[in-house]
C-alpha cells in the first residue's frame, strides 16, 4: 500500500516556462491538494496541435496525448504552455482538463494580458497558480462553481481571475475531500 | 435545480465533444445526437433543458427539429448554432420559437450567458407553475382516497408512521398523490399544530435556494433590505416537506445533510446559530440510488433521509380506485362550475377504465375538470375526454370486434396479475362471464 506522500502530480512545461513559476503552481498544488509535484517535460513539439486558420493550438489532442505519457507512479499531469489554445467549438480557452480523468493543460497566454503595471509578475503567477488549481480540480472531478470567490469558479474575463480567491468554498473543499477519499481508496493508499 | 440536462446536436463529432467537455466542466449533463433524427428520438425519451442544435446538418435540419419540438409544445429551450453564412436562417429559427442563437467558433463567455439566461427563465417558469399547483393543492387534499389495497397499505403505513417522527422518505412517480401522503402524515401526527412547510426543491432557482431554506440576515446582499426567516426556520415545531429531492444541487445537498445532522444552521450573512426542531419528509419520482451511482446525490444524505421509506402506488396499479376517483372530482368539478352534470355515462367510464394513467391522479383530476368545463349534457361522454384518443391501445385498421374484445381482456388480465376478482370488476361482467370469455376465446395465462 502506497502512502499518499508517495503519489505526486507531474508538472509538464511546454515552451519557455519560468522555473520560479513552476515552483509556485507546485506549491499551490501542496496546498490544496496535499500531492506532491515533479517537474518532468513530457513532450516539447506540439506542433501536430497546430490549426492554421486559426494561429492557435487544439488542447484535446494536446491533452489525448498527454495522456498516453503518464508514468506508472504518477497520479495526474498538468501541462502548462505559453501558446494560445482553443477547443473547436469556442474561439479560445484559458485550459482544458478531462473532467475526473488524468491530465490538464494550461495556457499561460491570455493570462498575461491586461497586467497592471506594479506588482505585475507577482500578479501574473497568482493568475496562472489559481488556474493551474482550477484545472487540476477538474481532474479531480470538481465542477465549475457559482461562488464568484471560489478558485473552481468560472471565470469570464482577467479581472474575474483577479477577483476570485485562491481557496476552495466550503462546498467545494467537501467535494474535494469526497474526491481524495475516493481515490485513496481505489489506489490503495492510507 | 440541480445540473441542467443539455442535448448537442451537430453533425461534427468534434464540435460535439469539445461542447460536450466543457459543459460538463461546468456541472451539467450532456447528451449527443449526430443527427436531427437522433435528437427526436432522444427528446421523446428524456427530459432536456436545452438543446444545442445545429442547422445546417445532413437529414432533417436544425430548423425542422425546431419545429416539431416547438408543435409539440415542448418547454425545452433551443439554441441554435450557426455558421456565418446561416445568420438569417438563426434569425428564422429566432421568430419560430429558438430562445437564441450562437455563432460557431463561439465566444465561452456568450454561451456561459445564455445558457445561464436559459436556467433562470426555466426556473421562473418552474415556480410560477408550482405556485399555481400548491394553490390547487389546498383545495385537493382530500382527494387522497381509495378503497383499493394498495392505498389501504398506504393509508395504514401513514397511521404507523405518523406518531413517531422519523424521517421519511416518499417514493413514486408524478402525479400519485407523495404531496397528500406527506400532508397526511403531519396530519395524523403530535406535530400537526405544528406548521407544515413545503420546499419544492425542483421549483426553487438554485441562486434563491439558500436564502430560501435558510433565511437571511438584513444586509447580508444587496437587496436584503430586512431580516426574512427561511423555510427551515418557518417549520420548527412542524413538519418540512422536501418534495422532488432528487433535483437538489450538490452544493445545497452539503448544507441540507448538515442540518439534519446538527439541526442548527445560520441565516444567509448571519453569525447566530439558529437551532430547529421538525420533522423531515421528502419525495421523489426519481431513482435516488440510480442518481448516486451517477455521482449527483450524496449517499450520506441518502441514507439520512432514507429511515422509513414507501412507494405510492401509480393510478394504473389501483384502477379499482378509478370509479371512487372519477366520481369525486366530478362532484367537485360541477359544484365549482355550478354545472349540471351528474354523472359520467358508462362509455366514458369505460375509457377511464381502459387508459392507463401516465400522469396518474393528478391527470384524472385534470381530465375531469376539462371534461366537466366542456361537457354539454348531464353526464359525461366519451368525446368530453378527448385526450385517451391518442393513448389508448392502437388497434390495426381491419381488427375485428371479437379481436378487441380479445385483446382488452388480455390486457387487462395481465396488468391484474390474472386477479379473476378484480379483472371482473374492471371489465363490469361477473367472474363467470369472463371465465366463459377465457374460454372461449383460448386465452391462456403466460409467465
Amino acid at each position: 500500500m502506497k502512502s499518499h506522500s508517495e503519489h505526486f502530480i507531474i508538472l509538464s512545461p511546454i515552451g519557455e516556462i519560468e522555473v520560479s513559476l513552476l515552483s509556485a503552481i507546485a506549491h499551490s498544488i501542496k496546498r490544496i491538494f496535499g500531492f506532491p509535484t515533479q517537474i518532468s517535460s513530457l513532450f516539447s513539439d506540439i506542433s501536430f496541435a497546430y490549426d492554421n486558420n486559426r494561429n492557435q493550438y487544439n488542447s484535446t489532442q494536446i491533452l489525448n496525448q498527454l495522456s498516453t505519457f503518464l508514468p506508472e507512479n504518477a497520479s495526474k499531469i498538468l501541462a502548462i504552455t505559453d501558446v494560445d489554445l482553443f477547443i473547436p467549438i469556442l474561439t479560445y480557452v484559458y485550459g482544458e482538463a478531462q473532467l475526473g480523468g488524468i491530465s490538464a493543460i494550461l495556457s499561460v497566454h491570455r493570462l498575461t494580458e491586461s497586467t497592471p503595471l506594479i506588482n505585475s509578475d507577482a500578479i501574473i503567477s497568482e493568475r496562472i497558480c489559481k488556474e493551474a488549481i482550477h484545472e487540476i480540480g477538474h481532474i479531480f472531478n470538481l465542477k465549475h462553481c457559482k461562488d464568484p470567490a471560489c478558485i473552481m469558479h468560472y471565470c469570464r474575463c482577467i479581472g474575474d481571475v483577479d477577483c476570485k480567491s485562491d481557496q476552495l468554498c466550503r462546498y467545494c473543499q467537501i467535494l474535494l475531500t469526497d474526491e481524495l477519499v475516493k481515490y485513496k481508496k481505489v489506489n490503495n493508499c492510507d | 435545480m440541480s445540473s441542467i440536462k443539455i442535448l448537442i446536436v451537430d453533425d461534427e463529432l468534434i464540435m460535439r465533444e469539445s461542447l460536450a467537455g466543457w459543459l460538463e466542466r461546468d456541472g451539467h449533463i450532456v447528451e449527443k445526437a449526430e443527427s436531427g433524427e437522433e435528437a427526436l428520438e432522444k427528446i421523446k425519451k428524456t427530459r432536456f433543458d436545452i438543446l444545442l442544435l445545429d442547422i445546417k446538418m445532413g437529414g432533417i435540419s436544425g430548423l425542422e427539429v425546431l419545429k416539431t419540438i416547438k408543435e409539440n409544445d415542448s418547454d425545452i429551450e433551443v439554441v441554435m448554432i450557426t455558421a456565418y453564412g446561416s445568420i438569417p436562417t438563426a434569425i428564422e429559427a429566432i421568430k419560430n420559437g429558438a430562445f437564441d442563437y450562437l455563432l460557431k467558433p463561439f465566444d465561452p463567455i456568450e454561451l456561459g450567458i445564455i445558457i445561464d439566461k436559459i436556467i433562470k427563465h426555466q426556473a421562473q417558469e418552474r415556480e410560477n407553475l408550482y405556485l399555481k399547483a400548491q394553490h390547487k393543492d389546498r383545495t385537493r387534499f382530500e382527494s387522497l382516497i381509495g378503497q383499493s389495497p394498495p392505498m389501504q397499505q398506504v393509508f395504514n403505513l401513514v397511521q404507523d408512521i405518523a406518531p413517531v417522527e422519523s424521517t421519511v422518505l416518499i417514493l413514486g412517480e408524478t402525479g400519485t398523490g407523495k404531496g397528500l401522503a406527506a400532508k397526511a402524515i403531519h396530519t395524523a401526527s403530535p406535530l400537526s399544530e405544528g406548521p407544515f412547510v413545503v420546499v419544492n426543491c425542483g421549483a426553487i432557482p438554485e441562486h434563491l435556494m439558500e436564502t430560501e431554506l435558510f433565511g437571511h440576515q438584513k444586509g447580508a446582499f444587496t437587496d436584503a433590505s430586512e431580516t426574512k426567516k427561511g423555510r427551515l426556520e418557518l417549520a420548527h415545531g412542524g413538519t418540512i416537506f422536501l418534495d422532488e429531492i432528487g433535483e437538489i444541487s450538490m452544493r445545497m445537498q452539503i448544507d441540507l445533510l448538515r442540518v439534519l445532522e446538527d439541526r442548527v444552521f445560520y441565516r444567509v450573512g448571519g453569525t447566530q446559530p439558529i437551532r430547529v426542531d421538525f420533522r423531515v419528509i421528502a419525495a421523489t419520482n426519481q431513482n435516488l440510488e440510480a442518481l448516486i451511482e451517477k455521482g449527483i446525490f450524496r449517499e450520506d444524505l441518502y441514507y439520512r433521509l432514507n429511515v422509513i421509506s414507501f412507494t405510492m402506488p401509480p393510478l394504473r396499479k389501483r384502477k379499482e380506485d378509478l370509479p371512487l376517483l372519477a366520481n369525486h372530482f366530478l362532484r367537485r368539478f360541477s359544484q365549482e362550475t355550478k354545472k349540471q352534470i351528474d354523472k359520467i355515462s358508462r362509455e366514458a367510464m369505460d375509457e377511464i377504465m381502459v387508459y392507463e394513467w401516465p400522469g396518474n391522479v393528478r391527470e384524472l383530476e385534470n381530465a375531469i375538470e376539462r371534461a366537466v368545463v366542456i361537457g354539454k349534457h348531464r353526464s359525461i361522454q366519451p368525446n368530453d375526454l378527448p385526450l385517451f384518443k391518442n393513448h389508448c391501445h392502437e388497434l390495426s385498421g381491419g381488427t375485428s370486434l371479437k379481436d378487441i374484445e380479445k385483446a382488452h381482456i388480455v390486457k387487462i388480465l395481465s396488468d391484474n396479475n390474472w386477479n379473476i376478482s378484480k379483472s371482473a370488476k374492471i371489465l363490469s361482467v361477473d367472474r363467470s362471464t369472463l371465465y366463459n370469455k377465457i374460454k372461449t376465446y383460448q386465452i391462456q395465462k403466460t409467465s
